[in-house]
């Protein structure tokens, strides 16, 4: 299914509108979207709703051998999804520019930074580490969603708990979570991207676009930067030429906005650390806004069993006994049987299913056949023992 | 068999529908700690080679938490396509296309049951016409020959035997059944029984859903 | 004139024939086809079958190898299912990979041994932890005419009982294995189960062992799978029509009968082949 394209008309109105300095959501140039983190009952599972756009990752580990040049670090591997969910437009199990364009940013946001202390996730060196597995699914697609992902997933990184293990000798075993708390990874810095559309050659800027800004800007700059103001990976794409200055000017507003992302992220693990210390719920059921129209809880609700036992009895009692005349099986030949009359293969005649049995017959024959046990009334089976 | 016991418990549940902007239909659906969000898509323009000339093509896709679809994800795909084909009137949309994706949130049991429940959610939040409502409900008999509905992960994992039913609104029929371990054909009747027992509080829950959706029109 | 309605009206003409309580084949409603077997077809396989229903024909060939066992189950085997449905046997299919009947069926074979226990993993276990047997399991779709997870159950369970596992032995010096062709012993079969396949026709009439043209005009197909205790391994319904647990339970009552039917089926076979060395 392809998307809706975008009419002229529209078109122009939304240059006009970036032209005149408005946006259609009522935001200035510099603003994001509101973004609301919530967690999931797993550790290193969250959503991140930025606007409309919607991102679900989820974080998990496995044993896995290092690589041969890195025999002391774990591995990280980040895969992003763009399920058909988000929009109609995305097909699954295909490869498309975007889908390979976000892999590659969110891979260089995360792995590349070394944000992980790698070492830490190395259990006996150059032969068990801790593989981290970090999937991102885009639930809802309304623009910029690199922003949404690195935020989603650098959140559940830092809010995932691998389990503890402990070695003797070259056994390891794995401690569940009953038995000894999980640990979380050592994380040295957060790196966040921030978007910028480009609009008439450079010439407006825009925060966070949304993906009618996106369908009509002419080039985008992802930076991806941490609180202390290290620029960690930037990218520009489109195709547009940025002056020396347009950069420096992004970078500082990106400064800004990751210290205000930063600080939210903080805020909601520890809301959620402390939610779970106090043995509350947690999870997405609870963050379900109650008061909407559209969303209805019911409370644990009994079935009453009394009458089932007396209900299944009677449809017992009541079915068919089964039939104990059956049919009995017809032995055509070694090793060939045949059940019933109802319509035999249309194959062929009665031979040729004898036939198509017998070819391997002979075969085993020879081995094994003493010759004179069997009643034959095929004639070719005769032929294999005239054989012998 | 032990003594049966004379309440079994569906765990809290609920429904939040229309969450997401793109989709035609949405909604996100719990039971216990499980969570499902369903995604529906249509009627809309389909590929010539998947067009059927007299009716709809239903497509269902459900996406685990983590890696990739594996088989185990495309035997689920074709019970729940199976199912809603059973109760849509696709015969009014010929030749288009519905998508309905099923996205896990989160699997603490009874995961087939919540599919099923977040795809009926869906296809109404979407408008789709159909027959009747369908729901799903998971039973799992424990090693001592009691019937447990909903259970969690943790129940499912000790139990002998676990059955997922979709029944449907109008006679609670059996739509579809898929059951894991052996069981006697007493014990298949009695857990039909009671799914069909339970299937009530869902189908008075999707009433009291809608009735709360369109209460500021009526 | 037959032939031409047929062509034309598919569906009424299936149904003129179950309003006079026989199908178009002759058969009754609750009759199979004659169901072939034939135990040990491939020689170069550790165990092997062929059936036949009908038209429907399924090949099942046992391959075995050693590998070692997954950390969690230091005590047991594997065995892999695997149903292949090429495009040889139907215009339906194409090749290629698998699509999504043919997954499906070798998600049900897959559920079916586990359920049914007809393996027993730990069996297949040879030193625990070091080394065990992997069984797969190749089902081949040679001719599709419907009723495909009942031939495939049935292949599966007479290859099954066909097969036989070397002995196998560790050196305790070089800790490598050492095989025994010449000791086999069979493969021990703990249970039975044989499947039965419905098919709904206008949402009340229901069939045994559809056809394929009876399988796509239905509105609903169901699998049931009995072991010789009368226990139920699988009930596999994956949507189509709703039906009452009345209607549920005379596909047991039917099941039952066929069951014993399969099982006197392959013991007869087997024994013959036993006579035979």
């Amino acid at each position: 299914m392809k998307d809706a394209p975008l009419s002229n008309c529209e078109r122009q109105f939304l240059l006009q509108a970036i032209e005149q300095k408005k946006r259609q959501d009522g935001r200035q140039t510099y603003d994001y979207r509101s973004i609301k983190i919530t967690f999931g009952t797993e550790y290193g599972c969250c959503t991140v709703e930025l606007g409309k756009t919607r991102v679900l990752s989820q974080v998990s580990c496995e044993l896995a051998s290092p690589k041969d040049s890195r025999p002391t670090e774990g591995l990280l591997f980040t895969n992003l999804e763009l399920s058909q969910m988000a929009s109609p437009a995305f097909e699954p199990s295909r490869q498309s520019e975007l889908l390979v364009k976000l892999n590659r940013q969110l891979e260089r946001c995360l792995r590349n930074s070394k944000c992980i202390d790698m070492e830490s996730l190395c259990i006996i060196s150059g032969e068990k580490v801790w593989q981290i597995r970090v999937d991102v699914h885009v639930l809802n697609y309304d623009g910029n969603l690199m922003d949404a992902s690195s935020i989603a997933a650098i959140t559940a990184l830092s809010h995932f708990r691998r389990p503890d293990v402990s070695i003797q000798g070259q056994d390891i075993t794995v401690h569940p979570a009953a038995e000894r708390d999980p640990i979380p990874l050592s994380i040295y810095h957060m790196p966040i991207s921030v978007s910028f559309a480009f609009f008439q050659q450079g010439t407006y800027l825009l925060v966070d676009p949304c993906e009618r800004e996106e369908r009509v800007m002419d080039g985008l700059l992802f930076i991806a930067m941490n609180k202390h103001r290290e620029i960690c990976s930037i990218q520009s794409s489109g195709g547009i030429m940025l002056l020396k200055e347009q950069v420096l000017r992004c970078s500082k507003i990106a400064s800004v906005k990751v210290s205000e992302i930063t600080e939210l992220i903080h805020k909601a693990l520890d809301n959620d650390k402390k939610v779970r210390k106090e043995g509350g719920k947690c999870g997405f059921a609870e963050s379900m806004s109650k008061e909407r129209i559209t969303s209805l809880q019911t409370v644990e609700s009994p079935v009453e069993m009394t009458d089932v036992q007396e209900t299944a009895r009677e449809i017992i009692h009541n079915a068919e006994t089964p039939s104990e005349t059956t049919l009995s099986p017809v032995l055509h030949a070694v090793g060939l049987g045949q059940v019933g009359e109802g319509v035999s293969s249309g194959w062929g005649v009665e031979e040729d299913e004898e036939d198509e049995g017998m070819e391997d017959q002979p075969e085993r024959a020879e081995g094994s056949r003493k010759g004179d046990v069997v009643v034959i009334s095929d004639s070719e089976e005769e032929e294999v023992v005239v054989l012998q | 068999m032990a003594e049966e016991a004379s309440h079994t418990f569906l765990r809290q549940f609920g429904c939040e529908q229309s969450l997401l902007s793109k989709p035609d239909g949405s909604a996100s659906y719990f039971q216990g700690d499980t969570n499902v969000l369903s995604g529906v898509y249509g009627p809309a323009e389909v590929k010539v080679s998947k067009e059927i000339y007299d009716r709809a093509t239903l497509e269902v896709l459900i996406q685990p938490k983590v890696g990739l679809p594996s088989v185990r994800e495309r035997a689920r795909e074709q019970c729940v396509r199976e199912t809603c084909e059973a109760v849509l009137l696709s015969t009014l949309h010929p030749r288009s296309s519905l998508t309905l994706i099923l996205q896990v949130i989160h699997d603490d049991g009874s995961l087939l049951s919540c599919c099923l429940n977040a795809a009926c959610m869906a296809l109404m939040d979407a408008g789709l016409p159909m027959s009747c409502l369908f729901c799903g409900i998971t039973c799992s008999i424990s090693v001592d020959g009691q019937i447990i509905t909903d259970p969690t992960a943790e129940q499912e994992k000790e139990s002998r035997a676990l059955m997922t039913f979709a029944i449907d609104s109008a006679q609670k029929g059996v739509l579809m059944a898929t059951t894991k371990g052996s069981f006697s054909v007493t014990e298949l009747q009695e857990c039909i029984a009671v799914s069909q027992k339970a299937s009530e509080r869902i189908f008075q829950f999707y009433r009291d859903s809608v009735f709360r959706r369109y209460s500021k029109i009526l | 004139m037959a032939a031409g309605f047929k062509t034309a009206e598919p569906l009424e003409y299936h149904r003129s024939f179950l309003k006079e309580n026989c199908r178009p084949d002759g058969r009754e409603l609750g009759e199979f086809r004659a169901t072939t077997l034939n135990i040990g077809s491939i020689l170069t396989a550790e165990g092997s079958a062929l059936v036949k229903i009908g038209n429907t024909t399924v090949i099942c060939g046992i391959k075995t190898e050693l590998a070692s066992p997954t950390v969690d189950g230091p005590t047991k085997g594997y065995v892999v299912p695997n149903v292949e449905l090429p495009s040889l046997c139907s215009s339906r299919f194409r090749s290629g990979p698998p699509g999504e009947q043919a997954q499906a069926a070798s998600q049900f074979i897959a559920d079916v041994i586990e359920s049914s226990e007809v393996i027993q993993t730990e069996d297949l276990c040879v030193e625990k932890g070091k080394l065990c047997w992997v069984l797969y399991c190749d089902i081949v779709c040679l001719d599709y005419d419907g009723n495909l997870l009942d031939a495939c159950i049935i292949a599966l369970l007479a290859a099954l009982k066909n097969t036989q596992l070397p002995e196998v032995m560790i050196n305790s010096e070089t800790e490598q294995p050492v095989v025994d062709l010449e000791k086999k012993r069979p493969l021990k079969v703990h249970r039975h189960p044989v499947g039965s396949s419905f098919a709904v026709f206008d949402k009340t009439i229901l069939i045994v062992d559809p056809t394929a043209e009876e399988e796509s005009l239905s509105t609903g197909l169901m699998t049931v799978v009995m072991d010789e205790e009368g226990r139920m391994c699988c009930l596999h319904k994956p949507g189509g029509t709703a039906l009452s647990g009345e209607k549920l339970q005379d596909c047991v009552s039917r099941a039952v009968a066929r069951h014993t039917e399969v099982r006197k089926l392959i013991d007869k076979v087997l024994e013959s082949m036993k006579m035979d060395t």
